[in-house]
């Protein structure tokens, strides 16, 4: 039989297993054999075909010999996409897979994942193949998706860093790996989190976390600066509420230094060893202080003191020993170095608030130490137990700190920025910007044409059904401001309309309906006016006719903010005319801004675009506590188009100041001649369903959303984001500004 | 008297926080208008029944709201049978009779029923009755007292300035812990052990004012708190319903909170 010449070639290779396994006795053997001659015929190279056949009788074994088949065109799949190594690589992975579901359908899904993923990502297949056995020791199938996903769409389309995600040289990829296999991840908690600090200890500060460059100690403990507190994103194997636990235990022990700590401990000439025992005191003693407030504190330190009274007198043993002697009562422990420090702590009970004690107790214990001959690696000591911080806030160490990297996560704009120059390394190392001192001078006073990352906010991945948090960085840009004279122009030139706005102005009403009493005519009667009438007429007074009440919107409540889609598509011209899509979007908001203002209504004024998720560019022309001028009509002259439209973030950011509005209307009014795009986002649908997401959480809380879509034949796209009712298409585009304060009071009324 | 229903004969529990009692009874010997300012829940309203009965006055209390008239302050013709008959209101009786006429929350009146006071507030002491064309001079024991709360205080809801400077103030806040904690013991009947832990949780909460919360807990929540578990309610439970879920809808904050009282006990 010559179709059997190459299977014998095959299984003659040193590496192959034996022919046919006995998984694929008949009726399976055909189909198998046919499948090898398959990935055979195609000449893919001995080596895949015999990564195929070893993945076969693993498979087989597993979840069933018709997978295992299946699983041929896969493998053959994926080296069309991504080349023979990669499909390799999917083979060898295939085994630990089918082992790990134990179930043909999910088995099936998975090899379905891997043909998706080869499409989306041909250069990153071979790497994550390789990691598969400790991807799916953390992931279910669906956690898979999600998480090679998230790295498809966090490169956006950058095949380097898709390459440095998926072979984990990029924080993100642990990062996402931690939220997909459901690890209590801080951001998720960060609000319940950041008021239970806050509640405790009334300490009010950011919580970041730390840069991807910190040194390992640092990213896997909480630590403090002045104004800032560090913390990992999670506590690896802790999970679910054990998991709320540690942050709970980790942000009350840093609140308790940063209340009762006070002044940083000059470091002086003590050595590291010294440092980490005086440290260790101070640990101990600032708990002692909140646990006389707080006693239940102890619960929540307590159990995460797991360190045992025997086993070698490292330091780090005996430092975890000391400290837990030093909370828990119970705990007995015969080493006479760990019973020293528990007596000189309890000696000074009565001096508690003193942090010096812990400096005595200290140095004597760490001069005992040194003594004893204990060894201490400073460079891979890690504090325990993990709730507790890395103890750098609590030393100065003079001129030169060693924690420069705190200033770096001062605002994640920094670390996003330093991420995205390959780790930033020269950043690091520039020393006016490790200077911790000056960071807030140079936050605070940026360069005007940079913008300064303001907030982060979530993106919806359809594909997936979830949001991912802190996806996209929202930067601000001061206005470039145009010439008055442009205004008065534009002004002049649609004086018409001007006119008509302010006849419209005097006409409309909005507001929360309002009980209006002693009315000549109403719905219903006022029984008080009525019975006060009878009685007038009784006593011989004339009656008061105002007898009926009614409700009414008495007077405007109402906010307004109105976004203009900047991107560059707005450069075209308009059909016919000699003016711009910008142009247009610029005379018919400034009319717009006039009407509003002599309503009287709360109003504010942006401007978006986008240059990837790390850059959505959002300009304040007008805030709502800023009076309507001169500046913002400069601000509106001086609008220049550019980038790209990542819709759904700038709504968020607008939602965000919405919200803010005591106001019984809020309404946030976007003109966009287009669909939601940005170059990082090579799927159309996906920042339509995301921006689609934006709205709806935006109606969650109260606002509406309107959109202007202007000619761009991106109605269905709209539509599908607002809702049908809430566009209002504009073909030609010279009438918007005519028909959008017509709209602006159809909206509002 | 008429106004022997409003005579508070026993000592009403009020711990006095500073110089507030000897501040009042200066006023009240001058007849000065008063002001009670304070958040919600801190002790004005006790702070007033006291006083009515140090004084020996009766008290008349009315806790205003939006739809308030005139009319229900001072009163109004009402008919019976073939005639009308004229019936005072609250405030008018008080101006009789010589009580204390306790205005509660005064800013969720209407403005305009608000303004029928003012006669009542300088040196005139007279409550023109316009539809009984009667003008009723007050008792010579009369005085008015309102209470505030700034804490609402809001473009919509804000006191009149030209009423505002007719009164005099005091300023009420939270007692500081341990005249808390007695306060919680005497009203609750519970132990100083655990009064001392609800206003350690107190405490807690008041500092997310503005950052979560519009109010931290009041005294009167953790007296609330301190009666349930002296019907054997477990103080965490206690406090869940006396604290928690009243005082925020909002999820986090609510887990914060529970963490808090976890934290304390």
């Amino acid at each position: 039989m010559a179709g059997r010449a190459p299977f014998l070639k095959v299984v003659g290779t040193p590496q192959a297993p034996p022919a046919a396994p006995a998984a694929f006795a008949p009726p399976f053997l055909a189909p198998y054999l046919r499948a090898v001659r398959k990935l055979d015929g195609a000449g893919y190279g001995a080596s895949l075909v015999a990564a195929y056949e070893r993945a076969a009788a693993e498979v087989a074994a597993a979840v069933g010999p018709e997978p295992a088949i299946e699983m041929a065109d896969t493998v053959s799949a994926v080296v069309v996409k991504a080349g023979r190594r990669s499909g390799e690589r999917v083979a060898d992975a295939a085994g630990d897979a089918a082992r790990r579901f134990a179930d043909p359908l999910r088995f099936r899904s998975w090899l379905g994942l891997m043909q998706r993923f080869a499409a989306m990502a041909p250069d990153s297949v071979a790497a994550v193949g390789e990691r598969m056995a400790t991807l799916l020791g953390t992931l279910d199938l669906s956690g898979l998706e999600a998480w090679l996903l998230a790295g498809v769409r966090e490169a956006g389309g950058d095949t380097e860093r898709r390459a440095a995600f998926f072979s984990f040289d990029r924080p993100e990829a642990a990062r996402w790996l931690a939220r997909e296999a459901g690890e209590v991840v801080f951001a998720d908690h960060e609000r319940r989190l950041k008021a239970y600090l806050c509640a405790l200890f009334d300490v009010h500060v950011p919580i970041r976390e730390p840069a991807p460059g910190a040194p390992e100690p640092q990213r896997r403990r909480p630590g403090f600066a002045e104004g800032l507190i560090r913390m990992p994103p999670t506590f690896p194997g802790y999970r679910g509420e054990a998991a709320q636990d540690v942050f709970r235990a980790a942000l009350a022990h840093v609140g308790a230094h940063i209340r009762f700590t006070g002044a940083r401990f000059p470091v002086g000439q003590l050595k590291p060893m010294q440092v980490a025992v005086v440290s260790l005191i101070e640990d101990a003693r600032v708990e002692a202080l909140a646990m006389r407030e707080l006693p239940g504190l102890k619960r929540l330190w307590l159990p995460f003191h797991i360190a045992h009274p025997s086993g070698p007198a490292t330091a780090p043993s005996l430092f975890a020993r000391l400290a837990r002697a030093l909370i828990d009562p119970d705990f007995e422990d015969r080493d006479g170095w760990v019973r020293k420090g528990r007596d000189l702590f309890h000696a000074a009970a009565e001096r508690m608030e003193d942090p010096a004690i812990s400096r005595r107790i200290g140095n004597v214990l760490g001069n005992d130490l040194g003594q004893m001959r204990v060894q201490f690696n400073a460079k891979t000591y890690v504090v325990e137990p993990p709730y507790r911080d890395d103890n750098l806030g609590l030393w100065d160490f003079g001129e030169a700190p060693p924690e420069d990297e705190e200033a770096e996560v001062i605002v994640e704009a920094v670390t996003i920025r330093q991420t995205r120059e390959d780790e930033g390394a020269a950043d690091r190392d520039r020393p006016e910007e490790a200077d911790e001192g000056h960071t807030s001078v140079r936050l605070a006073d940026p360069d005007p044409a940079a913008g300064v990352p303001v907030a982060r906010y979530p993106e919806y991945d359809y594909q997936v059904g979830r949001e991912r948090a802190d996806w996209v960085t929202v930067k601000e840009y001061a206005p470039r401001l145009g010439s008055a004279r442009t205004v008065t122009a534009i002004l002049e030139r649609h004086h018409a309309v001007r006119r008509r706005i302010e006849a419209l102005i005097k006409t409309a009403r909005v507001g929360r309906p309002e009980r209006l009493k002693r009315r000549i005519e109403g719905e219903a009667l006022d029984l008080d006016a009525v019975l006060d009438a009878a009685i007038d007429r009784r006593t011989g007074s004339t009656p008061d006719e105002r007898v009926y009440q009614t409700t009414a919107r008495r007077q405007r409540s109402l906010s307004v903010l109105v976004l203009v889609d900047t991107s560059q598509s707005t450069r075209d011209r308009v059909k016919g005319a000699t003016t711009s899509v910008l142009d247009m979007e610029r005379d018919a908001t400034l009319l717009l801004a006039e009407a509003m203002d002599g309503l009287g209504d709360a109003f504010a004024l942006a401007a978006f675009a986008s240059d990837t998720r790390e850059d959505v560019r959002y300009t304040r022309l007008k805030d709502f506590t800023e009076d309507y001028g001169g500046r913002a009509r400069e601000a509106l002259a001086g609008l220049a188009p550019g980038y790209s439209t990542r819709l759904g973030a700038a709504l968020r950011h607008a939602g965000r100041d919405l919200a803010a509005q005591a106001t019984h209307r809020r309404l946030v009014l976007v003109l966009s001649d287009g669909e939601p795009s940005d170059i990082d986002c090579p799927d159309p649908r996906y920042l339509v369903e995301d921006a689609r997401r934006a709205v709806q959480s935006l109606a969650a809380q109260g606002i509406d959303a309107f959109c202007i879509a202007l000619d761009s034949g991106a109605d269905a796209a709209h539509a599908k984001i607002f809702g049908a009712r809430n566009v209002l298409p504009i073909a030609r585009v010279e009438q918007l500004p005519q028909r959008l304060p017509i709209l602006y009071m159809r909206l509002t009324s | 008297m008429a106004l022997d229903a409003y005579r508070i004969t026993e000592e009403p529990y009020y711990s006095p926080a500073g110089n507030e009692v000897r501040l009042f009874e200066a006023a009240y010997a001058v007849r000065l208008p008063m002001m009670l300012k304070g958040p919600t829940g801190c002790g004005k309203t006790r702070f007033i029944e006291h006083m009515a009965w140090r004084l020996d006055r009766p008290l008349v209390t009315v806790s205003c709201h939006e739809d308030m008239t005139a009319s229900d302050l001072v009163g109004r013709f009402l008919l019976e049978g073939d005639t009308t008959v004229w019936h005072d209101g609250p405030l008018t009786t008080a101006v009789r009779e010589g009580a204390v006429c306790y205005l509660d929350e005064i800013v969720e009146a209407r403005q305009d029923t608000t303004v029928v006071i003012h006669s009542l507030t300088d040196d005139r002491r007279i409550l023109p009755l316009e539809k009984k064309k009667e003008l009723v001079k007050a008792h010579p024991d009369f005085q008015l007292v309102i209470s505030y709360n700034p804490g609402y205080q809001s473009v919509l809801k804000d006191l009149k300035e030209s009423t505002k400077q007719r009164f005099c103030a005091i300023d009420f806040a939270y007692p500081d812990s341990a005249a808390e904690a007695a306060i919680i013991v005497a009203e609750a009947g519970v132990e100083r052990k655990v009064a001392d832990q609800l206003v350690t949780i107190a405490a807690r909460s008041r500092n997310l004012k503005g950052h979560g919360l519009e109010e931290g807990a009041s005294t009167r929540m953790l007296i609330h708190a301190g009666k349930l578990t002296g019907h054997g309610v477990p103080f965490g439970e206690a406090c869940q319903i006396a604290l928690v879920t009243p005082i925020t809808d909002d999820p986090d904050i609510r887990d914060a909170l529970a963490s808090v009282i976890r934290a304390a006990v």
